[in-house]
């Protein structure tokens, strides 16, 4: 810094940095003038001019305080009405889910050839690495959530003692929300076990596993497992304002952008490599498993995709 | 005895609203921030300058209160006065304020 600007320069820019533009000009040209005031005030009382000025900023505050009140904003990332929510949503994917990969990962790591320590250690730090995603995506989650201020004046507007859920029902629902997330990891777990422990020596002698090789180098997988995290990312979201004609609406859109992909690549015999099938010895096994996946993928996204639509129409009713 | 802090809270909010009041009722006759908060200490209300400026601002956007820059002196300052729906509103609070003090009297009254 060239020129020192004065303290009440810093602190007004400190309080106007995190004001909307529009008011800016208006509070900075207001604030000066209280502040030059109170310190006039002062120095006529016989106050050093420097200790005066010190003095005002002092009782004025923190200037993101300041402006906070300014804006009426709020200072927490996470408020009172989901702060319980969250904590219990944190705890129960951290207590669930890491552990869960930590084994899987030091049994794959130990069982692909590395010493016990070694795969202990690299199961620790994986775990550790998967543990704060988990903390951050929940956290941004709740967040944006806190942030939407449509969710807190729908909770709010549509409350009402007749809208309350079932006691079953709404415990119901977290379980199946939790019950998404561990079938998700399951999925996950079983998909990266195959093709890390499961490969046999195909026709070219190079390791294959029962996924098609070019499929699961594609990328299509990370991509299959972001829209099933965000889907589980919107149901609750959905359990905060209720479901509404568009948010079965918008389900469905999710359902359909992950059903009609899977169907299509389990159909036209994309998903899974035939070549490992018949290293195993079991040639019709790709097709038998392409059916299976089908039949799996219609009827979970299905129940999805009609779950909210009910969900839509029930809030209707009892309204 | 209550500690400092939980003491100063429960008065903090007994006074709370009282300030709306003291400004719109003081504010039928212009004034700008710095003026109103040491006329505000003098009548006895104490209120802080980071609460009370930026409540002016709330209560002008509430329409309580209008402003206007004045330019006479060598600082320009922001005046504010209170609007009609402003004086509206400080006649109710302060039926509001007589009946609670009655209120509380007749309480004292039953102890």
């Amino acid at each position: 810094m060239t020129a020192t600007s004065s303290p009440t320069d810093r602190y007004v820019a400190a309080t106007l940095r995190s004001l909307p533009e529009r008011q800016r000009q208006d509070i900075e040209a207001e604030l000066r003038a209280l502040i030059a005031d109170a310190i006039d005030d002062r120095r006529e009382a016989g106050v050093d001019v420097d200790v005066a000025e010190r003095q005002v900023l002092i009782e004025l505050g923190a200037p993101a305080r300041l402006a906070a009140s300014y804006t009426d904003r709020s200072l927490h990332l996470i408020g009172p009405e989901f702060y319980l929510d969250y904590v219990r949503i944190l705890k129960v994917l951290l207590s669930t889910l890491v552990p869960v990969w930590f084994v899987i990962f030091a049994l794959v790591t130990f069982a692909d050839g590395s010493p016990a320590a070694v795969a202990f250690g690299a199961a620790l730090y994986s775990a550790l690495g998967t543990a704060m995603s988990i903390a951050f995506f929940t956290t941004l989650v709740f967040a944006i959530i806190e942030r939407v201020s449509a969710v807190r004046t729908k909770r709010r507007a549509n409350w009402d003692p007749s809208s309350l859920p079932e006691v079953r029902d709404s415990r119901g629902y977290f379980k199946e929300l939790i019950g998404g997330v561990v079938f998700l990891a399951v999925i996950v777990v079983a998909l990266v076990l195959t093709e890390t422990l499961g490969t046999v020596e195909g026709p070219e002698g190079a390791e294959i596993g029962p996924i098609a090789s070019g499929l699961w180098e594609s990328g299509l997988f990370y991509i299959a497992l972001l829209i099933a995290i965000a889907s589980i990312a919107f149901h609750l979201l959905s359990y905060y304002t209720g479901w509404s004609t568009s948010n079965a609406i918008a389900n469905t859109v999710f359902v359909v952008l992950f059903a009609v992909p899977a169907i299509w690549l389990a159909a036209s015999g994309r998903l899974l490599s035939e070549d490992y099938f018949r290293a195993v010895g079991w040639p019709e096994g790709a097709n038998v498993i392409a059916v299976v996946v089908i039949v799996v993928v219609i009827l979970l996204t299905a129940s999805d995709a009609v779950g909210g639509w009910v969900r839509a129409s029930k809030k209707r009713r009892t309204r | 005895m209550l500690n400092e802090e939980a003491l100063a809270t429960h008065r903090q909010e007994l006074r709370r609203g009282t300030i709306v009041l003291a400004c719109l009722l003081l504010l039928s006759r212009p004034n700008y921030g710095y003026a109103l908060l040491d006329a505000l200490e003098k009548s006895g209300f104490e209120v802080d300058a980071n609460t009370l400026y930026p409540l002016l601002r709330r209560l002008e956007k509430q329409g309580l209160l209008t402003s206007e820059w004045n330019t006479d002196d060598s600082r320009p300052r922001k005046f504010y006065a209170t609007s009609k729906e402003g004086a509206a509103l400080a006649d109710t609070l302060k039926r509001d304020w007589h009946a609670l003090d009655t209120a509380f009297l007749s309480l004292k009254d039953e102890s």
